[in-house]
């Protein structure tokens, strides 16, 4: 399924045929640059436009549905993509990055390029099923567009991100607590604020039930409170780096988008 | 040991090198061809799969316009005719082309369609209008996958000495999805 090209080494004297053979197949050509740059991690803020308590809250948010699913959704921003074809950009971004795993293709890309302002919610093969481009479009419509018109990028991508979030931990029947999973063991400081953060996620899941419901706002609510949702991720023991999901650089697997999902002006 | 003996044993292996090499260097080459020549036709299923996808989307979304759009008769006529032609279509060049006409049907009927404010506030139309607008991307990726494939496989088949091999089986060039020059870019569904 997957051809690249791989077979380049035998040109020597055949130079000039696979070059007068390429001119002939020159309409179907790679138009974009394939120069992507490396990822950092699940959230990729290349254009610098997430705040570092927002990218504190995507890092915790995707890393918690990476342990508990399996599924990676990376963020990307960039800052310029001369003037590429974004959703071509996009597609070939999943592709150079392979998010997910190889065969399985369950990731989803959120991309901004920021001087064409123009974002993309790209979903992988595995995807689709459960994101379908109509409810992607949703997404986009009402959880992110609208805070990145107005330059709210980190608040614009959390929502989002929370959004795709849910839905694919819904799927795979486990809840998101804010905390991600580690090895040692995590003091708790009171029963209380766990159950308080058990009761907003719930109530989280029943109102996104309802389209365009207010469980967004709720969220943010709940962030602002420093005992609420911001509290008990820094008691996570994150630390802020990649290797606690089991040692490495999670959910770049060679994982492959055919081009769904959904994207737009900003 | 005889000087007979080790006379045959040298001539014994002079010839499996001379019959063995070129026969293992003929099997990978053919092996390689065929494995690409598979993969040219796994990308064109794919292909296949989305212009399905497409296909089976329209109805429904004409469907929807008509409600709103009733003096777009002619362009949604023009659609529901091209898609038709879409399903006689037999073998891969015919397929290419009709759909590349539904393509350019298609994309009279997002151009009107931004004329009826109406329409673009309803919720159904929405979302039919982003499946649309992902099965198009669709589209594009897996025809560029295609195209690739195509291109690989009919790079290997030209060079030498493949191209020799690839006479002999009767391997043949395999075609590219081109898209007439005017319609390269995805229909863009503006929001």
């Amino acid at each position: 399924m997957r051809t690249r090209r791989p077979y380049s080494r035998e040109q020597g004297t055949l130079t000039l045929l696979t070059f007068l053979f390429l001119t002939l197949a020159g309409p179907v050509a790679n138009h974009a640059a394939e120069g992507f740059p490396k990822p950092r991690g699940l959230i990729n803020d290349f254009a610098n436009v997430i705040s570092s308590q927002y990218e504190q809250k995507l890092v915790q948010l995707t890393s918690e549905l990476l342990a508990k699913t399996g599924v990676p959704v990376v963020v990307v921003t960039m800052p310029d993509i001369g003037g590429s074809d974004y959703t071509d950009y996009a597609n070939r971004l999943y592709e150079a990055w392979g998010i997910g795993k190889k065969g399985e293709d369950r990731g989803v890309l959120i991309f901004v390029a920021l001087k064409e302002r123009k974002m993309r919610i790209e979903t992988g093969y595995g995807i689709e099923g459960l994101i379908p481009d109509g409810l992607a479009g949703e997404i986009r419509d009402q959880y992110i567009i609208p805070y990145l018109k107005q330059n709210q990028f980190g608040k614009g991508l959390l929502n989002g991100t929370l959004a795709i979030a849910s839905i694919i931990a819904k799927d795979a029947g486990v809840s998101l607590t804010g905390q991600v999973p580690v090895k040692r063991p995590v003091k708790r400081r009171s029963g209380l604020s766990a159950l308080a953060v058990l009761f907003l996620f719930l109530l989280v899941f029943f109102s996104m039930g309802r389209r365009g419901g207010l469980w967004p706002l709720l969220f943010l609510l709940a962030m602002g409170r420093g005992g609420g949702y911001g509290g008990v991720y820094s008691r996570g023991g994150f630390g802020g780096s990649f290797g606690s999901f089991g040692g490495g650089f999670g959910g770049f697997g060679g994982g492959l988008s055919g081009g769904g999902g959904a994207g737009g002006s900003f | 040991m005889t000087q007979g003996q080790k006379t045959a044993i040298i001539v014994v292996g002079v010839v499996l090198l001379v019959v063995l090499i070129p026969l293992l260097s003929l099997k990978a080459t053919y092996n390689r061809l065929v494995g690409m020549d598979e993969a040219v036709k796994a990308a064109w299923a794919q292909v296949e799969n989305q212009l399905q996808r497409r296909y089976d989307l329209i109805p429904n979304y004409v469907e929807t316009v008509k409600g709103y759009a009733k003096h777009e008769k002619e362009v949604l006529l023009k659609v529901t005719e091209a898609r038709s032609r879409v399903a006689g279509a037999g073998t891969i060049s015919e397929k290419i082309a009709a759909n590349n006409a539904l393509s350019s049907a298609l994309a009279r009927l997002l151009v009107v369609v931004e004329r009826y404010p109406e329409l673009k506030a309803n919720t159904n139309f929405i979302r039919l209008q982003d499946e649309l607008a992902g099965t198009e991307n669709r589209i594009a990726v897996e025809r560029r996958r295609f195209n690739e494939a195509v291109r690989a496989y009919n790079t290997k088949l030209r060079s030498f000495p493949t191209n020799l091999i690839a006479g002999m089986f009767g391997f043949e060039k395999a075609s590219f999805f081109q898209v007439p020059k005017e319609r390269q870019e995805v229909p863009k569904v503006k929001f």
